[in-house]
């Protein structure tokens, strides 16, 4: 799978839903939102090999 | 209630709504997937409860809302138009003076204004206290959200006065309310909890339809209504106590999800409580005529203190 966060792209191999995905990688799923293969999806959609994730951070301070 | 792919109640494949559609949101809260369709409805719907459990518009209404052109208010200014009540909008957005990051909300702004067709109205800082928000940073030491805050609620009264409107709405969203408790409670300054609830004619009516829905709600939202979302945060928010508090809310809400919902129930309850005991006259500012508790406003104060 392809991963963009921050900006950034890096491919990744991982499997289980993106709420894993995200203790995984420390981000909090109340500060973001996920989309896969350009449309949103809820934590608990199940990743597949060849999807492109995004996670979009939506809180900010301000 | 459990809303998930076939018959099965485990969470982890809960990735489909009941109409059978894929799911952008799980609600952790009410164990509920839901696609667009019902998302959005759902999100509608919630907020017309509000305001009306509230009480927060009726006939006739003149409404200011407080557009910064952040996610929040701008989601705040499409759920007014959504609700279709013969009521009378002005988006107000105040200009801080922060460079590299308020131009950009501010065009957002004026975009989504024109998209609805709403009249909208710009107040600088730096006409109403003489110097933007970059350059009061300079000068001042203490910590900047003090200033913002005092300004930019002073402004956007005074703004709703002046236009002649009887509300004003703003986007706090429920993630704003529950903090504003941990807050108020973390500074021992409880008494802050019941200042929204006291009616006065000095202050135009403060309304909050989005107070029962979740920050990342809101941020979805907007994404499928194609608004336009900030993607920073204030160059001084690194300053705010608000936002050690937010970490600390979003933590917990993981763990216990539905938290954030009792908070904002625990605030409401007690600015009911607190706001029936705070019967502190209001004075008119000595300078400015606003009303204020003393005889020179918060602001004015300011204000002069700026100007030294």
């Amino acid at each position: 799978m392809e991963l963009v966060i921050d900006n950034k792209k890096k491919k990744l191999k991982f499997s289980g839903t993106l709420g894993e995905l995200l203790r995984k990688l420390g981000v909090m799923r109340e500060e973001v939102v996920l989309r896969v293969n350009g449309k949103i999806a809820p934590e608990t959609y199940k990743i597949k090999t060849k999807d492109k994730i995004e996670i979009i951070k939506v809180v900010f301070g301000g | 209630m459990i809303c998930v792919n076939g018959n099965s109640t485990d969470k982890r494949i809960a990735d489909k709504c009941s109409c059978g559609n894929a799911a952008v949101i799980f609600l952790h809260y009410t164990n509920r997937a839901l696609c667009e369709k019902h998302f959005i409805e759902m999100f509608d719907r919630r907020v017309g409860r509000i305001v009306r459990e509230f009480s927060m518009l009726k006939k006739g209404d003149r409404v200011v809302v407080g557009v910064s052109g952040g996610k929040d208010s701008c989601v705040l200014l499409h759920s007014l138009v959504e609700l279709n009540m013969p009521v009378e909008l002005i988006a107000v957005t105040i200009d801080e003076g922060i460079k590299g990051y308020r131009e950009k909300t501010l065009k957002t702004a004026k975009k989504e204004c024109e998209k609805l067709g709403i009249e909208h109205k710009i107040y600088s800082f730096k006409d109403a206290a003489g110097k933007t928000m970059d350059q009061i940073i300079k000068e001042k030491k203490e910590i900047p959200c003090s200033y913002c805050g005092v300004i930019r609620r002073y402004m956007l009264n005074k703004a709703a006065k002046d236009l002649g409107a009887n509300k004003l709405a703003i986007g706090h969203n429920l993630d704003d309310i529950g903090q504003t408790l941990l807050m108020n409670i973390m500074r021992n300054e409880p008494l802050r909890i019941g200042r929204g609830s006291v009616d006065n004619n000095e202050f135009v009516k403060r309304i909050r339809p989005l107070m029962k829905t979740p920050e990342k709600e809101v941020a979805i939202y907007a994404m499928l209504k194609k608004i336009e979302l900030d993607r920073k945060d204030c160059p001084y928010a690194h300053f705010a106590f608000r936002s050690h508090v937010r970490k600390l809310l979003n933590e917990t809400e993981e763990k216990y999800p539905g938290t954030k919902f009792k908070v904002a129930n625990s605030y409401f309850e007690m600015e009911k409580t607190i706001g029936k005991n705070c019967t502190g006259k209001i004075e008119k500012c000595n300078e400015c005529g606003q009303p204020c508790s003393e005889n020179i406003c918060m602001f004015c104060k300011m204000k002069n203190d700026l100007l030294v």
